[in-house]
């Protein structure tokens, strides 16, 4: 349990980053945010489950229990990142066609009035 | 050999859905395929209704692992009447796509990507552990980002992103909530969690666990005040997925509300009372936001979210009364509020637009469908005898008997607002005479309409025939919070043996 601190802190540190870049308006820094935010859920998993020696485990290594680390966050955290690699390669196709569709690279053209891709949306665009 | 049956549910529809991909143009025959393959789905999953019933509940251990170490799947009550009712919904939706687009300009990758999905929803309402409940809902959220932006046109692809920023941060959470249960508990197993959680009845960390997990899928249920992602983004697909979504996609964040909080976690006070007055505050953002919109499709987007509170009130209610309250009012909301989308479908087929300022002549060209849209709008504004009324009844008298007087009020205050909207698309779109207004009523449109007479009749049953269905929701309601029950089913069957070998 004693390195749970030094992981806790790097979690809120991480999803601190990635709130921040998720809620900015460029599409590119939304896109680092959810990465980030990702990694640091993953890290949950890993950072709570802290410690090999705190409890039993499925799999016993050489020189007994103590030498083991529990298989199943590893599972889990396998698991979660092939999901969050699919669910990236998704957000990033969504964010080219929005490009596609409105013009821009930012959150301002999306919500611009007037039809996509007028002059007024790409002014709000180079505002922003 | 019938233990099967859980594994069969989630694994059919992954595999008709990859195999319809090996004939990649959209024909005929694919079609024929999808459709039997979820009419013998629904078949089968309504036999295990009653055989689950009669029986008790089915375990599957994947693999044969012992249970708190392997992964299971349990089709209890609640579960088998999930499934049944999903797989129906997803049948008469795909039934209608297929009665209102020709084989031609159908999209070659929705019939496989709507399989996805109801592998994703199958997995979410079978799954025995919190992890493949996470992996279920990732299955089901991947396809629904695919289907929500598969067909969409330049002008409302931007309402995607809130829908996938707002559910991509729900999964992270998801993710955490996963690492602290199991810190927490060494387990993800709910068998398993049962017996660990009642160990720490009472303490904080369970408490804020518990928070946790319910602000997780209080976002993916379409609570307030975490619904704004839902009414944008459901009506910017063809009218079929619309239908599909709005029954389904929020019901299973209800469902596993029930799952965690009715059977997984013991009764949390202050959380119980939280889930009481969002539902009323719920009820009334919906339907605000639905008196204040001019189109059919966004108006029942709106309901959605109210229809939800109505749900989470109930869930506010400890007991199984209110359990089999929330369950009779799940299965009368995923039909009645499919076939409601559905006729918005046929409307905006029909007048070439769903904007009320725009639609007009129905009743004149279309008694039929006035009269179906009138019973499900009726229904699902809670008035006898149709399914909606018996829902809210059993919700009302489970608040009665609990003291929760206000609570209900307001509920069912609500409900007269819901009356008010539905009657603005009735006066919109049917009553309403504008020679300007082009009705094209051809074939297909009363292909569509057979399909919404198919889900009227149905919903007609559960109104009517109320009695049996009061009978199912209590068992499952029952069966739901009878916690001990649970563990000892799920650890039971570890005593099945699976080809000849003992575990």
């Amino acid at each position: 349990m004693n390195n749970q601190l030094e992981a806790a802190v790097l979690v809120a540190v991480l999803f601190g980053a990635g709130t921040y870049l998720m809620l900015s308006r460029r599409f590119l820094r939304i896109l680092f945010g959810f990465l980030i935010i990702s990694n640091a859920a993953n890290l949950v998993i890993i950072g709570v489950s802290g410690d090999p020696t705190g409890r039993g485990t499925g799999t016993v290594g050489e020189g007994g229990p103590g030498n083991a680390v529990d298989p199943l966050p590893q599972a889990l955290v396998l698991t979660a990142i092939v999901i969050g690699f699919a669910v990236a390669a998704y957000l990033t196709v969504l964010f080219y066609r929005l490009h596609a569709d409105r013009k821009g690279t930012s959150l301002n053209t999306l919500y611009a009035e007037g039809q996509p891709g007028t002059a007024a949306a790409r002014e709000k665009e180079i505002d922003s | 050999m019938i233990n099967n049956i859980p594994g069969l549910c989630v694994l059919a529809p992954l595999l008709a859905g990859l195999f319809v991909m090996l004939s990649p143009r959209p024909s005929v025959a694919r079609r024929l395929f999808i459709g039997a393959v979820l009419a013998a789905l629904t078949t089968m999953a309504g036999w295990a209704v009653t055989h689950v019933m009669a029986e008790g509940p089915l375990v599957l251990r994947l693999g044969g692992w012992v249970v708190p170490y392997g992964i299971v799947l349990v089709m209890d009550t609640l579960a088998a009447v999930m499934v049944t009712v999903s797989l129906f919904t997803a049948l008469g939706c795909v039934l209608f796509g297929f009665a209102d687009t020709p084989v031609e300009d159908e999209h070659p990758l929705r019939l496989p990507l709507v399989m996805c999905l109801m592998t994703g929803i199958n997995l979410s309402f079978l799954t025995g552990d919190l992890f493949n409940l996470f992996v279920g809902f990732e299955v089901m959220l991947l396809s629904s980002y695919a289907l929500l932006t598969l067909e969409v046109g330049a002008r409302d692809s931007r309402h995607a992103f809130p829908y996938l920023i707002i559910n991509l941060v729900a999964s992270a959470l998801f993710i955490g909530a996963c690492g602290f249960t199991y810190s927490l508990l060494g387990t993800l197993n709910f068998a398993e969690m049962i017996v660990r959680a009642d160990m720490l009845a009472g303490d904080f960390r369970l408490t804020s666990l518990g928070v946790f997990l319910a602000v997780v899928f209080s976002i993916k249920a379409g609570a307030f005040p975490l619904y704004y992602w839902l009414p944008g983004a459901y009506p910017i697909m063809p009218a079929p997925m619309t239908a599909l979504f709005g029954g389904l996609l929020t019901k299973v964040g209800v469902y596993v509300l029930l799952r965690i909080f009715g059977t997984v976690f013991p009764v949390i006070e202050g959380l119980q009372t939280a889930f009481l007055w969002v539902g009323v505050v719920t009820i009334f953002t919906g339907v605000l936001g639905a008196v204040s919109q001019y189109s059919v499709q966004r108006i029942l987007s709106f309901h959605i979210v109210s229809q939800i509170g109505y749900m989470l009130l109930a869930l506010g209610l400890p007991g199984p009364e209110a359990m089999a309250a929330v369950i009779l009012f799940l299965i009368h909301n995923i039909l009645v509020k499919s076939s409601l989308f559905l006729v918005g479908g046929t409307i905006l087929r029909v007048n070439g637009t769903d904007t009320l300022t725009g639609t007009g002549n129905l009743w004149r060209a279309m008694p039929i469908l006035g009269i179906l849209f009138l019973m499900q709008a009726l229904s699902l504004a809670g008035l006898p005898p149709f399914s909606g009324f018996w829902g809210k009844v059993a919700i009302a008298m489970a608040g009665f008997n609990q003291g929760e007087w206000v609570a209900v009020g307001l509920a069912i205050a609500g409900s007269i607002l819901t009356l008010m909207s539905m009657l603005k698309i009735w006066l919109g779109a049917f009553w309403k005479t504008d020679p300007a207004v082009p009705v094209n009523n051809d074939g297909r449109a009363r292909w569509t309409v057979a399909v919404v007479a198919l889900f009227a009749v149905a919903a007609l049953w559960v109104g009517i025939g109320a009695e049996n269905f009061a009978r199912i929701t209590r068992h499952a309601g029952a069966e739901a919070v009878d916690r001990a029950g649970y563990a000892a089913n799920v650890h039971g069957a570890n005593s099945t043996v699976y080809e000849g070998k003992q575990p």
